[in-house]
């Protein structure tokens, strides 16, 4: 195995004491000149025509300078289906929509104003449940949607809530059940969630006079932003700035555009001040994005051998009012429902449905375990039909090497050593006695196995450039976000190995602009390491290639008689002829004055390798790149009260190489942390009406301290191709097995079958009743 | 501007204005700019908001403002000598307890609260005072790795 300098260790953050310190710039800390605040008014209504919207008494409140509404608003916007409006015009759709707002010389100010303004609503039917928009009298909540823009692989079902219907179909579909032994159909829901960052979404948007258009805003997608406003108000992309100072978590809900339309929208009625909105946490939950929503009906059909053959899953996706972000949410749901295991026949189908709540977004993981809580709950229900071990009956079906996926990728060895990572979790979970139950508790355990594809897109790429200063230093700048995740740690390393130079050299950007930042589509995807990194490694060549040439001339011999060692460039043969490395970076300048070569600077990118779209049938090179892993728990049912309390997780992915030990545990620590929230506590719960009546932080329960359980993480590392130094991503894999694994493991404790999540004490109690009956 | 008080905030007293609404984090952040000190969830649920008043840690969105009339101020802008970060920081910045930062200061000034003041302080009393805090990013175990360090290094120099 190669050995690395820099690559595995366990570097510090660059950004620990800007945090540590107070002094890290996040958005609420921008401070602008002549600065303006607004305050937006939400509908008492989920689903209503506007009738009328009164602003006159709001306008005369103390410190009012304008009264927003989305009156002649003409443009919709969305970058796979332009469904959305910066202010609700005829109608709102979900209680969040933004109906008018005030903008006014504090924000304080800008919200008293809001109960002035009078709005006359007739109220219509609400759904927020993908079922029950899909009824066949269901209202309209987008009467208009045949008229909008959408990308041309995507396809509405006219008439109804329908705003996108995905088909996978592989070998003969449905009719390969008829090769199946043993047939079983089971339904799951995964529900609405929230991210739940720690900061909340915010905006500034500054309209100015030589129209030019600057923004700051919780976002991951900062390009994104500046070609939909671009389009949006008919300047070109070079005239949209946006900025992306340090980000509060993202775990999602701060891709895509998400509040930055409608902050655009208010500012633009005050051109030449810049004007703020930072969300209130009830606002994060009700205006932001929400997650999940994801309900899974499952058949699957296997061999009495236990050779799975074949499977169809039919996805429910409560997208919310507008589908703009939901409709690849749901696609990555439907093809990898499958899991990592391979089905001759497969009949995969997701549907995109309208429905009165706030629209549904990414969140780490991406529609992965809101599916995969079905495959994996369904592969110990078929194994016990079959009278398998679940683990054996999971390994005999593997998508590993030579295999082939849902979506008809041939899985290579560097796709992962799944059958490792299962066999390591095995041991860990099954490899000790079980605790008998007792007095108080009733224990159980169980493991799951999973896998994420990355969201590709056509232009999915991320740019790189890199400096070398006079004194051998180097700066990198990149378009990628800094959410937490430790990418500028990632790039300093993958760096450092390329450029063969200390990380101490080595110095990252801190916000990005896209005035000086390179092209990213966005940072999403656990795509940026293994993108990110190929683009750094790319870059780090062409810095080293001019050097060499600039060297050439400087020692008068041929560039591939030279050897690049970091420090010096010296002949191979002679190296005590050589020339420093620094003495390069402005071209060299010799001893008359004369400078030869050039400025040591290069500039790359890097994108998933031959990605396409999907074909017809919703197969094609859509995933590219794979993550597998397994998972366990073991956990303790409190008879009593029915809590369950997770005892103690483990998690084994293989990630190709461990860039940084330390962040990468940090990364799986927090993400199984928010996926046992899911699965126990978290929930955005709607009344009849589609209010949410728990948009806080003290009635949305994220797990805090005392509930984190002792979790063991370990590595498998078979290198990849992609990847830098053979890593691959991880991101967001460390969410998907948490559901199904304690749902499997209830059953271990106490032969109740549970489908849905999140499993309250309440659930679990009534699931011991149920076990008395059993008994 | 309708109210005026005086507090020490870091050290230094300081006389400010501020309307009768404000809590004490809308003073510090945007009457003092003193923008270390987040703001998360609006109802002391998230802990990002903890600063130490008179040697507790306290929650600063849900305390008026007039509370900290007369009181001493410390936030987590007041720690570091200098380029001399103070033993909490620097444990938890090189703990892997940092990943996004936001509920970062608030955590540091919690320790900062329970250390200071106890730097024996017990198991269970750091478990109540880091469970006072909601971090979304990191499953926690670093920020206990962290406080612990913290507490080792306090506790020598005390020695």
């Amino acid at each position: 195995m190669m050995k690395y300098k820099y690559i595995g260790q366990p570097y510090n953050r660059p950004d620990a004491i800007s945090k540590v310190t107070g002094k890290a710039v996040y958005l609420d800390d921008v401070r602008l000149p002549d600065l303006l605040h607004t305050a937006v008014l939400r509908p008492q209504f989920a689903h209503a025509l506007i009738l009328s919207v009164e602003t006159s008494e709001a306008e005369k409140c103390p410190g009012v300078v304008k009264v927003v509404t989305g009156k002649d608003c003409k443009f919709r916007y969305g970058d796979n289906i332009k469904d959305l409006q910066p202010m609700a015009v005829t109608k709102v759709r979900y209680i969040g929509d933004p109906v008018a707002a005030v903008i006014a010389d504090t924000a304080a100010h800008a919200r008293a104003a809001l109960d002035k303004i009078k709005v006359e609503y007739k109220p219509l039917p609400v759904y927020t449940d993908a079922r029950d928009a899909m009824a066949k009298d269901a209202a309209l909540i987008h009467e208009d949607m045949d008229d909008y823009w959408r990308l041309p692989t995507l396809k509405q079902a006219s008439g109804t809530n329908i705003a996108n219907t995905y088909h996978l179909v592989k070998g003969r579909g449905e009719e390969g059940f008829d090769e199946a032994d043993v047939i079983i159909e089971e339904e799951f829901n995964y529900p609405l969630g929230s991210c739940a960052a720690i900061e909340p979404h915010g905006t500034i948007v500054w309209f100015k006079e030589d129209r030019t258009i600057e923004v700051w805003s919780t976002t991951i997608c900062p390009f994104i932003i500046r070609e939909d406003l671009a389009h949006s108000y008919d300047v070109p992309v070079s005239d949209v700035r946006v900025h992306t100072p340090d980000l509060g978590g993202c775990f999602g809900y701060k891709s895509d555009v998400t509040t930055e339309q409608t902050i655009a929208w208010i500012a633009s009625f005050v051109p030449g001040r810049p004007v703020k909105w930072v969300g209130t946490r009830e606002e994060d939950f009700t205006s932001t994005l929400l997650a999940h929503g994801i309900r899974t009906k499952m058949k699957m059909g296997a061999k009495k051998d236990g050779t799975l053959v074949a499977i169809k899953s039919i996805i429910y996706h409560t997208g919310g009012a507008y589908a703009d972000t939901a409709v690849n949410v749901t696609i990555a749901s439907t093809h990898n429902s499958t899991g990592p295991y391979e089905y001759k026949h497969c009949d995969l189908t997701g549907y995109t449905v309208y429905t009165n709540t706030p629209a549904v977004g990414a969140y780490r993981g991406y529609g992965h375990q809101e599916s995969q809580i079905a495959s994996e709950r369904m592969m110990d229900l078929m194994a016990r039909k079959l009278g398998m071990n679940p683990l054996e009956f999971r390994k005999k079906n593997f998508l590993s090497e030579g295999k082939v996926n849902a979506v008809g990728e041939t899985m290579w060895k560097h796709n992962g050593n799944l059958l490792e990572c299962a066999n390591r979790v095995e041991k860990m979970v099954f490899g000790k006695p079980k605790p008998a139950e007792d007095e108080q508790f009733v224990y159980g355990r169980a493991m799951v196995t999973v896998m994420k594809s990355p969201k590709g897109a056509p232009f999915s790429t991320k740019g790189c450039y890199m400096k070398m200063n006079n004194d051998g230093s180097v700066n990198i700048n990149m378009g990628g976000a800094e959410v937490g995740q430790g990418l500028r740690t990632v790039i300093k390393q993958v760096a450092a190995e390329a450029l063969k130079i200390p990380p101490e050299q080595i110095r990252i950007y801190t916000e990005i602009d896209t005035q000086y930042s390179p092209y990213e589509w966005q940072t999403i995807g656990s795509m940026f390491t293994t993108q990110g990194g190929r683009a750094i490694i790319r870059a780090a060549d062409k810095l080293i290639a001019g050097l060499m040439s600039t060297a050439a001339q400087v020692l008068k011999t041929d560039v591939d008689y030279l050897e690049y060692d970091g420090e010096f460039i010296f002949l191979q043969n002679d190296p005590t002829i050589r020339v420093a490395v620094a003495d390069l970076a402005r071209g060299y300048i010799t001893s008359d004055g004369i400078t030869i070569g050039d400025l040591a600077q290069s500039v790359s990118d890097a994108r998933l390798p031959r990605y396409s779209n999907p074909d017809k049938n919703g197969q094609g090179s859509i995933g590219v790149t794979y993550t597998m892993g397994a998972q366990g728990v073991d956990l303790k049912i409190e008879k009593k009260s029915g809590k369950v309390i997770i005892d103690h997780y483990y998690s084994v992915f293989d990630v190709g190489q461990v860039i940084n030990p330390l962040q990468i545990r940090g990364s799986v620590l927090g993400g199984v942390l928010m996926s046992i929230g899911a699965a126990l506590t978290e929930e955005v719960v709607f009344d009849k009406e589609g209010r949410i009546t728990n948009p806080h932080l003290f009635k949305y329960h994220i797990p805090t301290y005392k509930e984190a359980p002792v979790q063991t993480i370990e590595f498998v590392e078979t290198p990849d191709p992609i990847g830098p130094f053979g890593a691959r991503g991880i991101g967001e894999h460390s969410v998907i097995g948490a559901a199904p694994a304690i749902l499997n493991a209830i059953y271990d404790a106490i032969g109740v079958d549970l489908f849905e999540i999140p499993v309250t004490p309440d659930k679990v109690k009534a699931a011991l009743e149920a076990r008395k009956e059993l008994k | 501007m309708a109210e005026r008080m005086t507090f020490t905030i870091n050290g230094k007293e300081q006389t400010v204005d501020y309307e009768p609404e404000m809590m004490l984090l809308d003073v510090l952040r945007e009457v003092l700019n003193l923008t270390g000190t987040k703001h998360g969830c609006d109802n002391s649920t998230c802990g990002t908001c903890t600063v130490v008043m008179d040697g507790k840690a306290i929650k600063s969105c849900n305390t008026p403002a007039a509370k900290a009339a007369g009181t001493s101020i410390v936030t987590v802008e007041g720690l570091a000598k200098g380029m001399e970060l103070h033993p909490i920081q620097k444990a938890i910045s090189e703990s892997g307890a940092v990943q996004c930062g936001f509920c970062t200061p608030g955590i540091v000034m919690e320790l900062y609260g329970l250390l200071e003041a106890n730097p024996d302080a017990n198991e269970v009393e750091m478990t109540n005072a880091l469970n006072k805090h909601l971090c979304r990013c990191t499953g926690y175990e670093p920020i206990r790795d962290g406080a612990l360090i913290a507490q080792t290094m306090i506790k020598e120099t005390r020695k």
